[in-house]
């Protein structure tokens, strides 16, 4: 009998004994008396990408807004990175390192492709206001650093073409991936995606399912995605969480998402 | 037929046959067309970063101008000094400006946030009414004296000799070009250049995104009415040595709208070019038709016509985008 290593490939798909970046515990999120996020309980690992799926209204989009500080929610813990959290701000949650896309792309419009990214390092200008009014000397070298930053990930997404065309202009999947550029400037611990994919013909998801590899792969990001192509999410993802109606059904490895019975029941939509 | 050579013949005949005085108009129109056009910057940059229509800015310029005014008044004796008095004057009213603008952010902007449009343009209004009542409050209602030589601005008068005639430009004026111009060359280096600008634009274009690349709203507020109130201050400085300060300084606001509705809300070029048309204009229009076929005094009503007759044929302003939506 021949013992067979584990493929790298393997390894990171069991994603066992990696450390918790994000966990999240028994969170509720309410608007008034309706219910968006009841009770959810899970962790992604660093490193790894995990996939959150669900019929339309599950709640998905609500816990990446959950996650990024845009909603509080009521009840629930969330650790990031070790660090209990009490209230969260977006830009906060920025500093902390978690950056994110959404599932429409939001875009400065107006703006060329290379503002959009520099914009992205907006918190990681340390220099004081009063420096960046003047746009002077130290500040003005160090947006000389972060251009340089800007322009290895427009190298790394391969959209130097479009550097200074105003991302308004662009085709759907080119200001998805702009979207993604920015997104990566933050130079972030977790990045959430909101619907990577959505409205992209096949040859732009390969693209983007390889950036997202790559972004994962080299630059060692832990990567949160919603996605409904679930050929994608099979492909993608170490771990998958599956909401349904604001609670989660189902947790774990895709392969036992895919055979999980009551998945099967919330997509092909079986009464409660 | 009278009637018709005074229209479409003589003004013309006259512009041609004195051209110094021509030249003279047009320089007034231009100085006036400056202030117009900082004035109506500042309402586009807090446009611009909030969506919010500022009925505030031109109270803001008087409480700059009363404010600095009554602290050079009050510091005087203390320093003895009135250069020095004006020197420390100077900070400490852009210090007011800055706390205005904390305030305004902390106080009224914040919890409104997510409200529409129209209810902040309300709140707006209620800042200009407070400002006017704690304004009169702390510095009294009476007219004061802009304290233009202790700020070193200059009040001679340059004489020229174009084409044989005579021209004067009084130095506070060209003083006023000049200002405005490097406020606004500054402005726009600012917005398009800095780390800080570009977060100003980016609010401006999309607020969601805008939050999630880290850019804090609170702190973009803050700097944006700032900046407002820098440029308010600038304008009063200005308006106040050409006419005083006083309340009644708060009515050349209103000569802001139809420079917005030309340039557009959204255009910092729009706002510098839409005022000094506007400037232009309605000085050469109060020589040269306003005296002779109304009496004069059209300077009061002739900005907001023309607005209007040029927003029947561009509903979008003179620089405003086209809007191009799909039904």
């Amino acid at each position: 009998m021949t013992v067979i290593d584990p493929t790298p490939e393997e390894v990171r798909k069991r994603g066992g004994e990696r450390e918790v970046l994000l966990d999240l515990q028994n969170i509720s999120l309410a608007f008034g008396g309706v219910k968006a996020i009841t009770n959810i309980s899970f962790n992604i690992r660093k490193g790894e990408i995990r996939a959150i799926i669900g019929p339309n209204g599950a709640g998905k989009t609500s816990m990446l807004n959950v996650i990024n500080g845009f909603y509080q929610p009521q009840e629930g813990v969330i650790t990031f990175n070790g660090q209990k959290r009490s209230s969260m701000k977006p830009h906060l949650a920025v500093s902390q390192g978690i950056a994110r896309t959404f599932q429409n792309v939001a875009l400065f419009k107006g703006m060329s492709t290379l503002d959009n990214i520099m914009a992205g390092r907006a918190t990681r200008m340390k220099r004081n206001m009063f420096w960046q009014m003047l746009y002077w000397g130290p500040a003005q070298q160090e947006e000389i650093e972060h251009r340089k930053k800007v322009e290895e990930i427009i190298d790394f997404l391969e959209i130097q073409h479009i550097r200074r065309t105003p991302v308004g202009t662009l085709p759907y999947g080119l200001q998805k991936r702009v979207e993604l550029a920015r997104a990566l400037a933050m130079e972030p611990e977790l990045l959430l995606l909101d619907e990577p994919m959505a409205g992209m013909n096949l040859e732009e998801k390969e693209d983007m399912s390889r950036f997202i590899l790559d972004a994962n792969d080299q630059l060692g990001t832990t990567i949160a995605l919603i996605e409904h192509d679930m050929g994608v999410v099979m492909d993608l993802s170490d771990r998958v969480v599956v909401l349904d109606y604001g609670r989660k059904i189902a947790d774990g490895v895709p392969e036992e998402v895919q055979s999980n019975q009551e998945v099967i029941d919330a997509y092909l939509g079986l009464s409660h | 037929m009278e009637t018709l050579y005074t229209v479409f013949v003589d003004p013309f005949v006259q512009m041609f046959e004195v051209p110094d005085f021509f030249l003279q108009v047009l320089w007034e129109g231009l100085v006036s067309g400056v202030l117009y056009a900082l004035i109506a910057l500042g309402f586009v940059l807090i446009f611009k970063s909030s969506r919010i229509f500022n009925f505030a800015q031109g109270i803001m310029v008087v409480f700059a101008a009363l404010s600095l005014v009554s602290l050079h008044t009050f510091l005087v004796p203390f320093v003895g000094n009135e250069f020095v008095a004006a020197a420390i004057a100077m900070p400490l009213t852009l210090g007011i400006m800055y706390a205005l603008a904390m305030s305004v952010e902390r106080v009224v902007l914040r919890p409104l946030i997510g409200q529409p449009d129209i209810i902040l343009f309300m709140a707006t209004i209620g800042i200009t009414m407070f400002l006017i009542g704690f304004g009169e409050f702390v510095f009294g209602g009476e007219n004061k004296v802009m304290i233009t030589e202790a700020l070193g601005i200059p009040t001679g008068a340059i004489e020229f000799e174009p084409f044989g005639g005579f021209l004067l430009l009084e130095e506070k004026d060209v003083f006023a070009v000049v200002m405005a111009i490097v406020l606004v060359i500054s402005l726009l280096v600012f917005l398009n250049k800095s780390a800080m600008g570009r977060a100003i634009r980016a609010l401006g274009d999309d607020h969601t995104a805008a939050l999630s690349v880290g850019i804090s709203l609170s702190t973009i507020w803050v700097l944006v009415w700032f900046i407002a109130g820098v440029i308010a201050l600038a304008t009063g400085i200005v308006w106040g040595a050409r006419a005083g300060v006083s309340f009644a300084l708060e009515v050349i606001a209103y000569k802001a709208l139809p420079v917005l509705m030309l340039g557009g809300l959204e255009s910092v070029s729009g706002a510098i070019i839409g005022g000094i048309t506007i400037g232009i204009l309605e000085k050469v229009f109060e020589i040269y038709w306003g005296q002779p076929l109304f009496g004069g005094n059209t300077e009061t009503w002739f900005a907001f016509i023309f607005a209007l007759i040029v927003l029947l044929f561009r509903p979008q302003g003179l620089f405003g985008e086209k809007i191009i939506e799909r039904v």
